[in-house]
């Protein structure tokens, strides 16, 4: 689907109950028109991997996941050889007579390769949303490996050849902000940070995600929430916690939270023992013990 | 804003880039075109956010921005909530504390005869400039590693998990026979180190040695260790320690350093760290060695709290208290006693000999 401009986009978004501001819709329409990739920060929990969720439903295309971790290499986000196929197949060959020259090629057919997310994101091309999730988890060796490819939307398998987009897939990075990213990356990423939405947007959105929840739950939840932010925690609740929350209060039967039930909930908004106790203090001190 | 027409807009655009640049956020050409193009494609009314996202992007730049965007355009029509204050510029320049070192100014009349094993083992204290000066020389030569992490990584090695490619292009030179197996192994990594130094009054006949050794630390590392300095707050000493010669960089440390000599907060300090770099590698999975005598006048309990967070962030955690280097010593302290059961090594810290010690530990960790 083409947008022909930003808010076109907007409600496509909020019909896959996606609430984006204008920002991000801005944002989310240039990545998609200019096709660059879109670099998204923000605290854990603003829902920086379900944007590019929500954008492979409206558009639509394949969403292909890359979740980064410490040590991920080309082998298991680019591709790699079934090595113990070929080796199976190597031996069979040996048996039959064919001349050598085309042993290596058959050896390194397409039906040897495996295919890992970036490889299938280039050959997708416009059909995909590729999505880079946590990319500061990975090491820094594989931010210039990735921006090789996302430079060209190419790669190149030497046994095979070069594997070129038409379309350059639409490329959504995420990242955690554990350790700054490398700024030949950001420089080719248009870029976006996702803050927490604003009380009235919390209510939407736990609405649209919680629907089982009464408005006045999801209103108390997000005052809430919006207060347990105002703390000095370690981790505070972004919108998701809010959302589990709401539907953990809804589960229980609760109309708007009191301090018995927050108290017997809190742990789907903090997840921290020191956390905890700081937060028990401020509930205590609203709601009343 | 009536901004995306004509040519006119195109000298704003520019200037707006050198706003930026002035405001120390860099923006180069690139950045520049991206922005043509993003402004083309989207209504002038969003011009703020297509500049933002291509112009920028840290979110520290966002108040820059906001600044240099209203600067020439006037204000945006959407204001974002605040941002916190960027954390302030904390280079006061203050008047370089005098005596860093011992009260003891040159005036020797023995050390520079005394031999090398003597000065090893002579407490940092009771040390002369001199000695000092000939001990920064002996720290140079000090060999500080890191401990070892295996990553995910894998090297081809002579023994260890089987290498399925390596062996099959092995197996193509006996006739697709794998007969010469191949082998691969876990790569391993030095892991960083963190030294977080007390410069409090307590420590002031330790903390030019202490720096030193910090300074000589740093310079052995691989280039990504970081050191820290405190007495009632945080410094970063880091980039000031990198300089090479170490008089020089002491003394810039010392410039950027603006409580040297005061109070003692490490439980606030060391809180400081966690909320500024837990999440970074700064602290995370590193061997983190704190250089403190722990009379701490601050809250033990926050002291006791914030060494929890850090020996729960950091790999291995070392504090090493010149105090200890006296027979006597006990860990009574109100704050060294909150500390130490979040320590895995606690050691002297006293003299030169202490610190040759503790450098084989750390590799070890």
């Amino acid at each position: 689907m083409e947008f022909t401009d930003v808010e076109q986009l907007q409600q496509a978004l909020a019909r896959e109950r996606y609430i984006a501001d204008r920002g991000l819709a801005v944002s989310l329409y240039l990545a998609l028109t200019l096709r660059r990739p879109l670099l998204l920060e923000g605290e854990p929990g603003v829902g920086k991997t379900e944007v590019a969720r929500t954008l492979s439903r409206v558009l639509p295309a394949r969403l292909i996941r890359l979740q980064c971790y410490e040590g991920i290499d080309a082998g298991q986000a680019l591709y790699e050889w079934n090595y113990s196929r070929q080796l199976l197949y190597a031996r069979t060959l040996q048996e039959g007579s064919l001349d050598p020259d085309r042993k290596a090629a058959e050896l390194y057919g397409p039906e040897f390769l495996v295919e890992r997310p970036l490889l299938a994101a280039v050959r997708a091309g416009s059909g995909a949303v590729l999505l880079v999730d946590e990319l500061d988890r990975a090491d820094e060796e594989f931010e210039a490996f990735l921006l090789e490819v996302l430079a060209d939307a190419a790669v190149t398998i030497p046994e095979i050849g070069t594997v070129a987009a038409e379309t350059p897939p639409v490329v959504i990075i995420t990242s955690n902000r554990t350790r700054e990213l490398h700024d030949a990356l950001k420089r080719r990423c248009l870029y976006h940070w996702i803050d927490y939405p604003d009380r009235e947007r919390e209510v939407k959105i736990i609405r649209l995600r919680a629907p089982e929840a009464s408005q006045a739950l999801a209103e108390s939840v997000a005052e809430l929430v919006g207060r347990l932010r105002e703390l000095d925690l370690a981790k505070p609740p972004g919108p998701a916690e809010a959302i589990d929350w709401t539907r953990a209060l809804a589960a229980l039967g609760i109309g708007t939270v009191d301090a018995d039930s927050a108290g017997e909930t809190l742990g789907w908004a903090i997840k921290g023992r020191d956390d905890m106790a700081i937060a028990r203090r401020a509930l205590i001190d609203r709601l009343g013990g | 804003m009536s901004v995306a027409d004509g040519t006119e807009p195109l000298g704003r655009v520019r200037d707006l880039a050198e706003a930026l640049r002035d405001a120390g956020v860099p923006v180069g050409t690139g950045r520049l075109v991206g922005l043509a193009r993003a402004a083309a494609a989207v209504e002038p009314d969003d011009l703020y956010w297509a500049a933002r996202a291509t112009l920028i992007s840290r979110r520290e730049d966002v108040a820059a921005f906001d600044r240099a965007f209203a600067s020439v355009f006037g204000l945006p029509e959407r204001t974002e909530p605040p941002l916190p204050e960027p954390v302030p510029d904390r280079r006061q320049r203050v008047v370089a504390p005098s005596d860093l070192s011992t009260g003891d100014d040159g005036s020797s009349d023995t050390s520079l005869a005394s031999p090398v094993e003597t000065l090893r083992r002579k407490d940092f204290a009771s040390c002369t400039e001199d000695e000092l000066a000939q001990i920064a020389r002996m720290m140079a030569r000090l060999r500080v590693r890191a401990p070892v992490r295996r990553t995910r990584r894998r090297r081809p090695a002579r023994t260890g998990d089987p290498d399925l490619r390596r062996t099959l292009r092995r197996a193509m030179r006996t006739g697709g026979e794998p007969i010469e197996r191949a082998w691969r192994r876990r790569r391993v990594q030095r892991r960083r180190l963190l030294l977080i130094l007390d410069v409090s009054g307590s420590m002031s006949t330790y903390s030019r040695a202490l720096a030193l050794f910090a300074h000589a630390s740093l310079r052995a590392g691989p280039g990504d260790w970081e050191a820290f300095a405190f007495g009632t707050r945080l410094t970063r000493m880091t980039r000031a320690l990198s300089v090479a010669d170490a008089d020089v960089a002491i003394a810039a440390a010392a410039a950027e350093v603006s409580d040297w000599d005061g109070g003692t907060r490490i439980g606030a300090s060391i809180r400081r760290l966690i909320d500024e770099h837990g999440r970074t590698r700064v602290v995370r999975g590193a061997t983190c060695v704190i250089l403190s005598d722990g009379l701490d006048v601050g809250d033990t309990e926050l002291l006791a709290e914030q060494m929890a967070r850090l020996s729960r962030l950091a790999h291995r955690v070392v504090w090493l208290n010149p105090l200890k280097g006296h027979d006597a010593y006990e860990p009574l302290a109100r704050g060294m006693a909150a500390a130490l059961p979040h320590i895995d090594v606690f050691r002297p810290g006293h003299n030169l000999q202490s610190l040759e010690e503790v450098a084989d530990v750390i590799a070890r960790l």
